[in-house]
């Protein structure tokens, strides 16, 4: 027994040498993945696009209506992974394995991993070109898809925060709708006046729930305060006066005011927006599914500014490109995704499942005109994207930073600390995640 | 056979190593045969348990997100989780659980028991509605449990208007949220213990209650002097059990609070997962886990050689 045991025990270390050796990523690929590229060779390319359902049915037609131009070019579709929250998972379960696909969908915090992970392609060169039209798409997506300089992937999805108001209850109250001149004074004033305990209405919402979706919504906040989340140095810097001012502004309306419903998961503030239970809540193109399908009676505008300046966050979704060590496969799948998310092909594939357009050229397209009408709002999302000027960073340690600012967010909402003590805290915290 | 041996004495040399060989061979074959029904069950469980086990300690030793180089830390993850505040909170709430949970499942486990011991009509009926809750997944037990507990437009609080007593934030009070979630994985446990009880109870061999009856013992001093001491070893194994539940919740936090408000309930395994899967710290988490295995093990040895010392062996 015992020796059988030391043998299965040394078999068992030795595999872990080999596996950990193989936790290490392929290292430094100079050069460009698609040198001596053939566009007429035979080639199959994995595409995981991260959809489920009917975005996925969509998909899977768009593949095939490439295959249908490039018969010399398969393309495997398939989501990936069951949610798309498990596709970094996925992925890095396929790097230890050795069998990712060449694109695949990745929400755009996670960019910063990917491209450490030494395994994408490097576009710089290949978006810079004329043909790829690289500059009609928003800055802040084509930011999120750089890391340390390098482009290691095209904007698949873009969005931004605006404000959506429910025009019934504005009506009941007597209060002008918000428009674009709106400052934060009005917003808070006009959240006081739609509070009513007496029929649990709320003026305006935030979550609590101490995730991205609790951060994020802080960053426009802090840019319009002339704050930056990182310093040059990438070290934390959302702790300054900037940012205090930003959440005493937020404190003040959930503690002092108690003006904001504070939702635990993330998951309700839409919802009790759309039964008429809160007059305001800051969100994306996302929620206007949920608000058509409520019936209910809303507008959008711009976010309320700071001394005219109405900037918002993107929360841009990514195309992934990975490097196989084989040309044709590394060139098929970037003439692949440069056809996705040219301005005729998108406009079939964002628009129709109700997701802004990628480029600016697709304004005048007929999907385009479909589009704003089936989604009242669409269009000032739209144009919001402009204001989307800074993008969050993309860098490794952004998911343990954005975990402690949303719990120091958390906890000042809940009037259990204090803007500047919560504040640095949250930077103390999130400086060891940060370092290289 | 021996007569035939002695009577071809030259044959005997290389008869006795072929049946030495054989004899090596049966048992060979003997011992082929055993590993060839222990093998599948071993390939799973070194593949399954013992290598991600392993693995998840050399991982623990690193400072990796499962995507790019993991880079070697030695102990660094160890000292800096006895430092962590989030860690050393997450280990106050885990052992506030354990220590309403375990006793109080075990407590509600005896009562219920006992209850449904006695003779009565629907006796069926009864057993089966303790037994429902512990069936229903936690993820179930949770979400229902959110919608009764909400504090704007759940039913506990409606109640709690009927009776004209002031209004609870439940789940969204950071001072009530932990209570809250035991509350409920009490509901949704105590069918396991009442079941374990049950069967103990009418394990008692029936001549020691009639014994003690026949002496004149009241039905109280039964309970106490014969039931209770009787049902000890079944005790141990519930504690053992109650407190590697309690100490791995984790479907009934993510399914009612996700470990806020405030992270007032984030238990260790939650506080884990959060690591490893939402902010990929994986070495952070990895030892973490392992933290967690190394006292989950302590005590149970420690409840075990206690058990043994006193005579009563609960495994």
């Amino acid at each position: 027994m015992t020796t059988i045991w030391t043998r299965l025990l040394a078999g068992a270390s030795a595999a872990l040498v080999l596996s950990a050796c193989s936790m290490n990523g392929t290292g430094g690929d100079d050069g460009d993945a698609a040198e001596g590229y053939d566009p007429a060779a035979t080639v199959t390319i994995t595409w995981w696009t991260g959809q489920t359902t009917d975005a996925e049915t969509v998909a899977e037609k768009l593949a095939a209506e490439y295959h249908a131009a490039h018969p010399n070019v398969t393309i495997k579709t398939s989501p990936g992974a069951t949610t798309t929250d498990d596709l970094l998972t996925k992925l890095s379960a396929g790097f230890a394995g050795g069998s990712y696909p060449d694109i695949s969908y990745a929400f755009g915090s996670w960019a910063g991993e990917l491209g450490a992970s030494g395994r994408t392609q490097d576009l710089t060169s290949y978006v810079a070109d004329a043909s790829f039209a690289w500059s009609e798409m928003p800055a802040a997506a084509r930011t999120t898809a750089t890391v340390d300089g390098k482009v290691i992937g095209v904007p698949a999805l873009v969005d931004n925060l605006a404000l959506l108001y429910n025009k019934t209850l504005f009506d009941k109250a007597g209060l002008p709708y918000p428009t674009d001149q709106w400052t934060w004074d009005d917003f808070r004033s006009a959240a006081k006046k739609l509070t009513d305990p007496s029929t649990n209405t709320y003026g305006t919402a935030y979550s609590v729930s101490g995730s991205e979706d609790t951060t994020w919504h802080l960053w426009p906040l802090l840019w319009q305060n002339g704050g930056q989340i990182l310093d040059s140095g990438g070290k934390p810097a959302f702790n300054s006066a900037a940012g205090v001012t930003s959440v005493e502004l937020l404190r003040a309306m959930a503690v002092d005011d108690k003006s904001m419903y504070l939702d635990q998961t993330d998951e309700k503030y839409v919802p009790l927006f759309g039964s008429g239970h809160i007059g305001m809540i800051i969100n994306g193109p996302w929620s206007l599914l949920d608000l058509k399908k409520d019936k209910v009676d809303y507008g959008v505008t711009i976010l309320p500014g700071t001394g005219g300046d109405h900037q918002t966050v993107s929360g841009p979704d990514l195309w992934v490109l990975f490097n196989h060590d084989n040309a044709n496969q590394a060139g098929a799948s970037r003439d692949f995704v440069k056809w996705l998310t040219s301005k005729e092909t998108d406009a079939k594939w964002n628009l129709s499942v109700g997701n802004l357009p990628l480029r600016t050229s697709e304004k005048d397209t007929p999907e385009f005109a479909t589009y704003v009408k089936t989604w009242p709002g669409g269009q000032t999302f739209f144009d919001n994207l402009a204001n989307a000027k800074q993008a969050r960073p993309t860098v490794a340690g952004y998911e343990s930073m954005s975990r402690n600012v949303g719990d120091a967010l958390a906890k000042v909402l809940q009037g259990a600390a204090q803007p500047k003590q919560a504040l640095d805290e949250a930077a103390k915290k999130s400086a060891p995640a940060l370092e290289k | 056979m021996s007569i035939t041996f002695a009577a071809t004495p030259r044959t005997r040399p290389p008869d006795t190593t072929a049946r030495a060989r054989s004899r090596r061979g049966r048992a060979l074959r003997r011992n082929l045969t055993g590993w060839g029904f222990a093998a599948p069950a071993t390939a799973l469980v070194i593949g399954l348990s013992i290598f991600p086990a392993v693995w998840a300690f050399f991982i623990s030793r690193t400072r990796w997100n499962g995507i790019s180089a993991a880079r070697p830390l030695g102990w660094d993850n160890y000292r800096n989780l006895v430092q962590d505040p989030d860690a050393a909170a997450a280990a106050q709430h885990t052992l506030l659980l354990t220590v309403l949970f375990v006793p109080g499942s075990i407590l509600l486990g005896i009562l219920l028991a006992v209850a449904l011991n006695q003779k009565i009509r629907l006796i069926g009926f009864y057993r089966t509605c303790i037994f429902v809750p512990y069936v229903a997944s936690a993820a179930a037990t949770g979400i229902l449990a959110s919608f009764v507990f909400n504090p704007q437009f759940g039913a506990a609080n409606e109640a709690l208007r009927r009776l004209g007593l002031p209004q609870q934030g439940f789940l969204e009070d950071p001072g009530q949220a932990l209570l809250v979630i035991c509350l409920i994985a009490l509901w949704g446990e105590v069918g396991f213990c009442t079941v374990i009880y049950l069967a103990a109870l009418q394990d008692i061999p029936r001549e020691l209650v009639e014994a003690a009856t026949v002496d004149g013992a009241s039905r109280l001093r039964v309970f106490f002097h014969i039931t209770l001491p009787e049902l000890r070893p079944v005790t141990v194994f519930t504690a053992i059990w109650q407190t590697i539940t309690a100490m791995q919740l984790f479907d009934l936090i993510w399914t009612t609070t996700r470990g806020g408000p405030m992270n007032s309930t984030q238990t260790i395994v939650y506080y884990i997962y959060e690591l490893a899967f939402q902010t990929q710290r994986l070495g952070y988490g990895a030892a973490l886990a392992y933290l967690l295995f190394a006292v989950t093990m302590l005590l149970t040895l420690g409840v075990l050689f206690y058990s043994r010392r006193n005579g009563r062996e609960a495994f």
